[in-house]
């Protein structure tokens, strides 16, 4: 009996790990191998202060915490330059770092002999000292840590980390600040592992390097892929199973030492199988439909009459974007000279030229996607150059990709709902502390999500994940997010190309409405129908700068023009 | 008549001559998406045949599943009467069809002469190599200039040329060509598009070219496909589409 | 001044035992773009293997073919087995990774399983030693420095001037323009696991001769290769010798004022300010 309570604690000390784990790797697409680090640093720190300081209950848990999400920010600051394979080596260096430094500090953290003797947890003059005692507060912890997880992962704050794991430009452009979500989970996921650590130190009163070894890191990973990475039930299923699995071994009469390794290669051979045959994991990740089903309002016909005024806000502030002699060269060539450009609220400006014109460069310049080796961009007369992408976003400037770049694996209301500016479950402090306002909000935010849907014609799609749209519907969900950003100025590249004729009559009155509602609009467009259609202004780009700026039929007109580029 | 059938006969029509290349309900994509459905065409020898279409009409994707990079989804390719559906991209080179991707299919951080070189990888005669190396730096003579330059520094322009050298050097019958004027000055487009001529007309080559400069490659062309989301929507001379209107429509 | 001689020198040794690794653990990530953590048990089961036909009585040079022998068939299965299918379905870089690190645990506790824990040495290991000035050195360090000297050299040949070698160096710039001029990129992959990992099994016999082996040993030599890869540049020859170097000098030098067992550490340390300062590497990706 005994036994098997012990292996219900080591599964809630698994999940807390495995689902800490799994917000950095499944929800942010952040491949750090440092979990066991946080681990052992959780258990060091409260195994100190217990033996060396003599804190009182609950601080040595706090603290451990704390120190956990303190390390954790601190090793995200500078790893977060660095992205793919190259976290991968900066993540495990300090993984080894932090297990050389346990070893060797013999004065704090004993060396090799750790240290033993960490007092029992003390209820009420009870020691828990045996599994059957220690396992509620292992099952409370353990289920107050899933919950946090849970909390952070399914708020809206979750979904713009799904949204930055799927497409990290695309994210920015909405105006997520991607940097702040990366330290903040990342410091989560530490503090998570470092309270496991705490327990671990209360439950075996003894704390050593060696049970922090890169190896520890390993199964807590095979754990979340079994379960399924972005699926945190999955990843307290994983735990389980991989705890459980290998006590199994027990019941085969091999010796110690074997069966010890046998189960290492257990959990070798079950992160192999399932990445081969399931990569998925056990459960895969978690579509969420049911909270949104729940909220939603009234969609479809009636909706689709009012929503451009409800999705965009009130009427839009009337602002102008100026680019004054932009400059941009990658290595020798020039992608941009000297160009002049200026967007007027209540406009639609084309862009047009050949390919490789600097069309799109021009976009991200004016968008700070990329900053201009000369010149300056001026939003209503103000410098923007101290702006990042995404202030920008959030200051109004709102672009799209020509490479669409949609938030894939998430739903079509998802990739609505990610862009809606100034949620309030994107700030963590209030998916905590203020849960009510989130609901509030978050239904507030779907209603509105549905009405841009029902506008651009997609409320039959609501829930299909983006990757199984066509491409006419993808486009559409283009311009979806785009207006959903609520910004003043919006600068679509190639909204239309591939829409058919009948498509296409139903976005003009769109755009027109737009323009209508004192928004600042730019197309790049080839198709000149549409930028005869639409626009009132149009600048031919060409080798890098404006060759012309006219009316549509002014340039058309032109014969030097026609030349190069109509005809 | 099925769009398979106007296929055919418009490449009798436009050369009279055999069909080399026959693309019959071709369907392709990546990951579980379908980009192009259902696709016919036919490619007559010496024929240039000019594939237009707006960006994300799956140009591309279709050129990749001829040549064997990426799986068809349903349909048939066959090349000289002979069924290459699926087929490895290395046979196809083998077997004289080449494969120029979109925007400097060129090795970066090899020079000028490693990149032909490796353009013969399936050719180990070393003579009939230098042979045709020859050939390719009297097409574009500024290739023979810069032999020994790293090619990642060459301009867009020669870059392109570059590509398409690299694709004589296995001697090809069928060249599919995509997007050669990507990113290039008005000057070096009609630069390659001349290139593209001599090979067509000199070398006998049929090609398959997918094109955004309506403008500079009509011309060339002896018969036109236009390309709407993942489908034909027509075949025929290239002479109705230089009515930038009709055009327009199409798109 | 004699111990800075000496440290040097070590760091010159260790060093060229890093960048022999981090060659073959380049090669493989630069032309298939697979982290092939399973590198590591690889190279400790060439050590193994080698211990293991020494033990019965096979002469030492042969025990070194032998290993060499396992260790390509071993990396070569591993391509096979278990990276292929995972590319061939189109996932993420990552999901490779993951699956060697789940290959990395496999092999090495299989390892511990088949021979059992503790150090396995070769005895009556004959070599000589000599004194250079006060330099200190054995025959076994000369024949670290000579195998870099060797096999870089050769492989540098290889790539350079053969036509195979050519396309494998073609695949590294671009894999897909290597299929496009009928390069088999699948061939030349299989070559690559052969070629890297019977790379790996000749600084692990050294090893063997000098420290013996335990199944630990392949996390540090895989994790020092990858180091050694991201320091120096990937997709070079050149890079991943300086990058052997430069983390063997500053090992080893680090010694010189600083307490023994803080040794490793600070080598991590130093590491882990480049990887940050310079995530490109300190010298960028060149060719060859």
């Amino acid at each position: 009996m005994e036994y098997l309570l012990h292996i219900a604690v080591m599964v809630c000390l698994y999940s807390i790990l495995a689902t800490s784990f799994n917000l950095l790797i499944g929800f942010a697409g952040l491949f750090a191998l440092s979990q066991a680090a946080f681990y052992g640093l959780g258990a060091y720190t409260t195994a100190i202060l217990l033996v060396d300081v003599g804190l009182p209950f609950p601080l040595p848990l706090i603290a451990s915490a704390v120190v956990g999400a303190g390390v954790g920010t601190l090793l995200a600051l500078p790893a977060l330059r660095i992205v793919g394979d190259y976290l991968v080596v900066v993540t495990l260096a300090f993984q080894i770092i932090l297990v050389e430094v346990a070893m060797n500090w013999t004065g704090l953290t004993g060396g090799t002999d750790g240290i033993s003797g960490v007092p029992n947890y003390q209820v009420f003059g009870l020691s828990l000292d045996s599994p059957t005692s220690f396992l509620p507060v292992a099952l409370l912890v353990a289920a107050l840590c899933f919950w946090i997880a849970w909390r952070l992962a399914t708020s809206p704050f979750g979904r713009s980390l799904r949204a930055m794991r799927e497409n990290e430009s695309a994210a920015v452009s909405v105006g997520k600040n991607v940097v702040a979500m990366k330290l903040v989970v990342f410091a989560f996921s530490a503090g998570l592992a470092a309270v496991a650590g705490s327990l671990f130190a209360r439950y075996f009163n003894y704390v050593g390097a060696d049970s922090f070894l890169i190896e520890e890191t390993i199964y807590i990973l095979a754990m979340v892929i079994l379960g399924g990475a972005g699926n945190l039930v999955g990843s307290v299923l994983g735990a389980a199973i991989l705890v459980i699995l290998p006590e199994l071994l027990k019941f085969i009469a091999l010796p110690v030492d074997i069966a010890d390794k046998s189960r290492l290669v257990l959990y070798g051979l079950v992160m192999v199988a399932i990445l081969i045959y399931r990569p998925q994991g056990l459960l895969g990740e978690r579509k969420t439909q049911a909270r949104t089903r729940a909220s939603s309002g009234p969609g479809g016909g009636e909706a689709a009459a009012v929503p451009l005024r409800a999705s965009a806000g009130a009427a839009a502030r009337g602002r102008t974007i100026e680019g004054r002699g932009l400059a941009k060269q990658f290595g020798g060539i020039v992608a941009i000279s000297s160009l002049d450009i200026r967007l007027e609220p209540g406009t639609i400006t084309g862009l047009i030229g050949p390919n490789g014109a600097g069309k799109t460069t021009a976009f991200n310049l004016l968008t700070g996607f990329l900053k201009p080796t000369g010149g300056e961009v001026l939003l209503d007369g103000s410098s923007t150059g101290a702006l990042k992408p995404y202030e920008l976003a959030r200051a109004g400037v709102a672009r799209s990709f020509q490479d669409l770049r949609l938030f894939t694996k998430m739903t079509v209301l998802e990739n609505v709902l990610v862009a809606l500016p100034g949620q309030v479950g994107d700030s963590v402090f209030s998916v905590y502390f203020r849960p009510a306002a989130v609901r509030r909000d978050e239904a507030a935010n779907v209603r509105r999500a549905r009405e841009v849907l029902a506008f651009v014609g997609l409320e039959e799609q609501l829930h299909e994940t983006a990757e199984n749209l066509s491409y006419a519907e993808e486009k559409l969900l283009v311009v979806a997010r785009l207006l959903a950003t609520g910004a003043d100025v919006l600068l679509f590249d190639e909204p239309l190309s591939g829409l058919d004729g009948a498509t296409l009559q139903e976005i003009f009155p769109v755009m027109r409405r737009l323009a209508e509602s004192g928004k600042t609009v730019c197309i790049i467009e080839h198709n000149l129908d549409v930028i005869k259609e639409l626009c009132s202004v149009v600048y031919y780009l060409d080798e890098g700068h404006a060759m012309a700026v006219g009316r549509p039929e002014e340039l058309m007109a032109d014969p030097e023009l026609a030349e190069r580029y109509f005809r | 008549m099925s769009r398979t059938d106007s296929a055919a006969a418009a490449a009798e029509t436009a050369s009279g001559t055999e069909v080399v290349l026959a693309v019959r309900g071709l369907g392709a994509g990546y990951g579980r998406k379908r980009v192009v459905h259902d696709v016919s065409l036919a490619l007559g020898e010496r024929e240039v045949l000019l594939m237009l279409g707006h960006n994300g009409a799956g140009k591309t994707t279709l050129l990749r599943a001829i040549f064997g990079l990426g799986k068809p989804m349903g349909g048939s390719v066959s090349y000289h009467g002979r069924d290459i559906t699926g087929r490895k991209a290395a046979e196809n080179v083998t077997d004289g069809l080449a494969y120029v991707p979109q925007g400097h299919g060129v090795f970066r951080t090899l020079s000028v002469a490693d990149n032909l070189e490796l353009g013969g990888f399936v050719e180990p005669r070393s003579a009939l190599l230098a042979e045709r190396r020859e050939r390719v730096f009297e097409l574009f003579p500024i290739l023979a200039e810069r032999r020994s330059q790293t090619a990642g520094t060459l301009s867009g322009g020669q870059q392109q040329m570059l590509a398409i050298g690299m694709a004589l050097m296995h001697e090809p019958r069928v060249i599919l060509l995509d997007e050669p004027s990507i990113g290039l000055a008005p000057n070096l487009v009609e630069r390659v598009m001349q290139a593209v001529v001599t090979i067509n007309r000199t070398m006998g080559v049929a090609i398959l070219m997918v094109e955004q400069n309506v403008q500079l490659s009509l011309p060339i062309a002896q018969r036109a496909l236009v390309l709407k989301t993942g489908a034909v929507v027509y075949d025929g001379p290239p002479d109705p589409l230089r009515d930038h209107v009709e055009l327009m429509k199409l798109f | 001044m004699d111990l800075f001689l000496q440290l040097f020198f070590n760091g010159l040794t260790n060093g060229s035992y890093y960048a022999l690794l981090g060659v073959g653990f380049g090669l493989i990530f630069a032309t298939t773009k697979i982290v092939h953590f399973a590198y590591g048990p690889i190279f400790a089961c060439a050590a193994y293997a080698a211990w293991w036909a020494a033990s019965l009585g096979v002469p030492l040079p042969l025990a070194g073919v032998f290993a060499v022998a396992v260790a390509a068939v071993l990396g070569v299965a591993s391509f096979l087995v278990i990276y292929r299918p995972i590319q061939v379905r189109g996932a993420p870089g990552l999901v490779a990774l993951i699956a060697s690190l789940g290959l990395f645990i496999l092999l090495e506790n299989l390892l511990g399983i088949v021979f059992g824990a503790g150090n396995k040495v070769i005895e009556n290991v004959n070599y000589d030693v000599f004194f250079l000035g006060p330099v200190f050195f054995t025959s076994i360090h000369l024949w670290q420095i000579a195998s870099l000297a060797i096999l870089g050299g050769a492989l540098f040949l290889f790539l350079r001037y053969t036509r195979f070698g050519k396309a494998i160096v073609a695949m590294t710039d671009n894999r897909e323009m290597a299929e496009i001029i009928g390069i088999d990129t699948t061939r030349m992959a299989i070559a690559v696991f052969a070629i890297g990992s019977a790379l790996s099994a000749v600084p692990a016999v050294l090893i063997l001769l000098k420290d013996g082996a335990t199944t630990h040993m392949g996390f540090q030599a895989v994790f020092m290769a990858f180091v050694t890869v991201v320091v120096g540049g990937i997709g070079s020859i050149r890079g991943a010798v300086v990058g052997g170097f430069a983390l063997g000098l500053v090992q080893s030098l680090g010694l010189w004022k600083i307490p023994t067992e803080w040794q490793s550490s600070i080598a991590f340390v130093v590491l882990f300010l480049i990887l940050v300062a310079r995530p490109q590497g300190l010298f960028g990706a060149s060719r060859l």
